[in-house]
């Protein structure tokens, strides 16, 4: 059984009379355990479609199916349930409180978790360190540049362990050495058993995934296998 | 309560200290309000009550009044005050009400204003007319001297009680006893000079000047009425039935088979009392309705800021549901938040308020009033409950909105 599993799915805004479709009936599946990259230009629906198999947004026909359940038959609480501890989600636009610390940042996903409070500070401690940000960790979010946010971002979102990560261009504000460290990341988890999505609009970074979505229009125009896996390692140097 | 998401809340707060401080301060200032407000009004209340109680539970009153008027002395005294002067309750009536079983001493009494002179001094005072019985209805106290006598009254001498400011505006600190003052540029020789007693709320003892209710009858006013009887009732318990049985008997005396027609008005202090509670009751509540009107005015601050805030944070609201927030998550933080807000405000504003009324009580206690200080435990609950059920219900209510959108969209910047 996939643990994705999307039939015909399709999204649309509407804004009184005007109907903007954003996604055209989708199908595809992803299994535990992969890897996959999703590519699109600009517009194409890239972000809206990790929305919705984040359980964040909701589709507007088709359907979506999760470890074997219809998404739409699950109740809000149960969806709760599942942001907070079967997906991990990295906003293209980092989505940080303003006036909060970076560690109160991550923290985050564990009030809503079963975690104890005094295990808390420890577990956003490193995760935090995990991304290079352990020198970090009392300042303010609002004070923290690009892709220090984006890396608190990517803590925030690793923070409960989650079986599956989506990750909105988590190297788009990064140079290419943090990048190579984060795509790391990624990669480790991988291999620990998480299944990992992310967007990019970098083949280079698409090519550390196992497998290439392409959307255009909000349509899937491509579907492949990456044969020349990028490997990253620990010190962001190159390795094939 | 989620102990965490309590923790929670407060770090919130902590995010936006200005709103959080001016909400609390609105709040405090509408309870303040409420508080002092109440506590004034019971305060008032203590001290009019407390000045019947000079006149002792005991006393019944038998006054005149226009006819056909209610009993009620304020209009009965318009009545008066448009020239409509009753003539009819004379000493035939006081002697029935002092033949009454129930009676122990009862005496008639004028009153009046004459210039009153002493060595040069001359002095517009008011004058009381009391039958000699008064020092043992009334329990007088003296700075020196005595009240007068009953053959002093009987045989119309003319004596006279100075009130004590009277006296120390006279006499200063000289002695008064057996010098002779003028009234009507008559001679009353001074017997007595009362202890001091304080501003009181209907008349200032203090300044009047007392004479026998015959000799002022006689010699200064030239009637043979008088406008009230003040009697001393024996049992106390029986004070309804006494005024009942006293208004029959001065009816038969007036001739009246009409009570519409009555031309006087039997009153006991436990009367007076009940009167006074309701109009003091009355004008408390004037006040309560004016505090309820800042009440609300602070209450559409309240709402207006808890709005405001929530619409601010509805990015908040996203970010915490797209990580696992539940509805009630969210809702119990802005409750929590929300019940910090007005109980912090509360408590502010029930010290403020009680702070206030104790100096409202220190500035009457020092102008001789007998305020008293209480704080009425209704009305504080009361005002808490109201800003409570504003702050949680605006507090709330949007959260409870902005917590069903789903993430996305609330997350959305506008
Ligand atoms: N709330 C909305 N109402 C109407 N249209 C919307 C709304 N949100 C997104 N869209 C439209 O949906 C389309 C897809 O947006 P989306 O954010 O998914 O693109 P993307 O592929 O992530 O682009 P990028 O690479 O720039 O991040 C865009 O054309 C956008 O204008
Ligand atoms: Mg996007």
């Amino acid at each position: 059984m996939s643990l994705i599993d999307v039939k015909n799915l399709s999204k649309e805004y509407r804004n009184g009379e005007v109907v903007t479709p954003v996604l055209r009936g989708l199908n595809f599946a992803i299994q535990k355990g992969e890897f996959a990259a999703i590519m699109g230009p600009s517009g194409s629906g890239k972000s809206t479609l990790m929305h919705i198999l984040g359980f964040l947004d909701t589709l507007s026909s088709g359907q979506y199916i999760f470890d074997g359940r219809d998404v739409s038959t699950l109740s809000e609480d149960e969806l709760a349930e599942m942001r907070s501890c079967s997906v991990g989600f990295v906003f293209q636009s980092f989505n940080l409180l303003p006036r909060t610390t970076v560690l109160d940042n991550a923290i985050l996903p564990l009030m809503y978790t079963k975690d104890k409070r005094p295990e808390w500070s420890a577990k956003a401690k490193a995760a935090l360190e995990s991304v290079g940000l352990g020198h970090r960790l009392h300042h303010m979010s609002d004070q923290l540049s690009g892709g220090e946010k984006q890396r608190v971002a990517i803590a925030r979102a690793l923070i409960n362990k989650p079986e599956l990560i989506f990750a909105d261009e988590p190297t788009g504000n990064l140079d290419s050495k943090s990048g190579l460290q984060v795509m790391k990341i990624f990669q480790d988890l991988n291999a620990q058993g998480h299944t990992v999505i992310l967007v990019t609009h970098e083949k280079y970074t698409a090519e550390h995934a196992q497998r290439i979505l392409r959307l255009k229009d909000g349509a899937l125009v491509g579907d492949e296998k990456v044969r020349d896996r990028q490997l990253a390692d620990g010190n962001g140097e190159l390795r094939k | 309560m989620n102990k965490t998401i309590f923790q929670l809340a407060i770090t919130a707060l902590r995010r936006q200290k200005t709103r959080a401080i001016l909400t609390m301060v609105a709040i405090s200032i509408g309870i303040a309000a409420v508080v002092v407000m109440s506590a004034a009004g019971k305060g008032l209340e203590k001290m009019v009550i407390s000045e019947l109680d000079v006149f002792g539970p005991n006393t019944i009153e038998i006054e005149v009044k226009v006819p056909s008027v209610k009993k009620t002395s304020s209009e009965n005294a318009m009545g008066l005050s448009t020239g409509i002067t009753i003539t009819t309750l004379k000493d035939r009536d006081i002697d029935s009400v002092r033949q009454h079983p129930n009676i122990e001493y009862a005496n008639g009494s004028v009153m009046g204003q004459e210039s009153v002179s002493y060595g040069g001094q001359i002095k517009k005072v008011v004058l009381m007319g009391h039958g000699w019985e008064q020092a043992l209805i009334d329990d007088v106290k003296f700075a020196s001297g005595r009240f007068f006598t009953k053959e002093e009254e009987e045989s119309l001498n003319s004596v006279a009680v100075l009130g004590n400011a009277v006296k120390q505006k006279m006499f200063g600190d000289d002695e008064a006893i057996g010098k002779t003052i003028y009234v009507k540029g008559k001679p009353f020789k001074v017997v007595g000079v009362m202890a001091k007693r304080g501003a009181a709320f209907f008349f200032d003892i203090d300044n009047m000047v007392t004479l026998p209710t015959k000799t002022m009858q006689k010699k200064l006013l030239g009637i043979n009425y008088v406008m009230y009887i003040m009697a001393k009732m024996k049992d106390r318990t029986q004070a309804k039935q006494t005024a009942v049985e006293l208004t029959e008997i001065i009816r038969a005396n007036h001739g009246i088979t009409d009570p519409d027609k009555d031309d006087f008005a039997v009153n006991t202090m436990e009367e007076a009392k009940a009167i006074l509670k309701t109009i003091i009751g009355a004008l408390t509540l004037l006040l309560i309705a004016l505090v309820c009107i800042s009440l609300v005015v602070g209450g559409v601050g309240i709402m207006n800021i808890m709005y405001v805030s929530v619409a601010e944070r509805k990015f908040e609201i996203g970010l915490r549901k797209s990580v696992g927030a539940r509805r009630q998550d969210i809702l119990w933080q802005f409750l929590d938040e929300a019940v910090i807000l007005t109980t912090g405000g509360g408590v502010l504003g029930i010290v403020l308020g009680a702070l206030l009324a104790f100096v409202i009580y220190i500035v009457a206690i020092s102008y001789g009033f007998k305020w008293s200080y209480i704080l009425p435990f209704s009305s504080i609950l009361l005002s808490l409950g109201f800003s409570a059920f504003i702050g949680i219900l605006f507090g709330v209510y949007p959260a409870k909105k902005a917590a069903s959108l789903n993430p996305i969209e609330a997350l959305r910047r506008e």
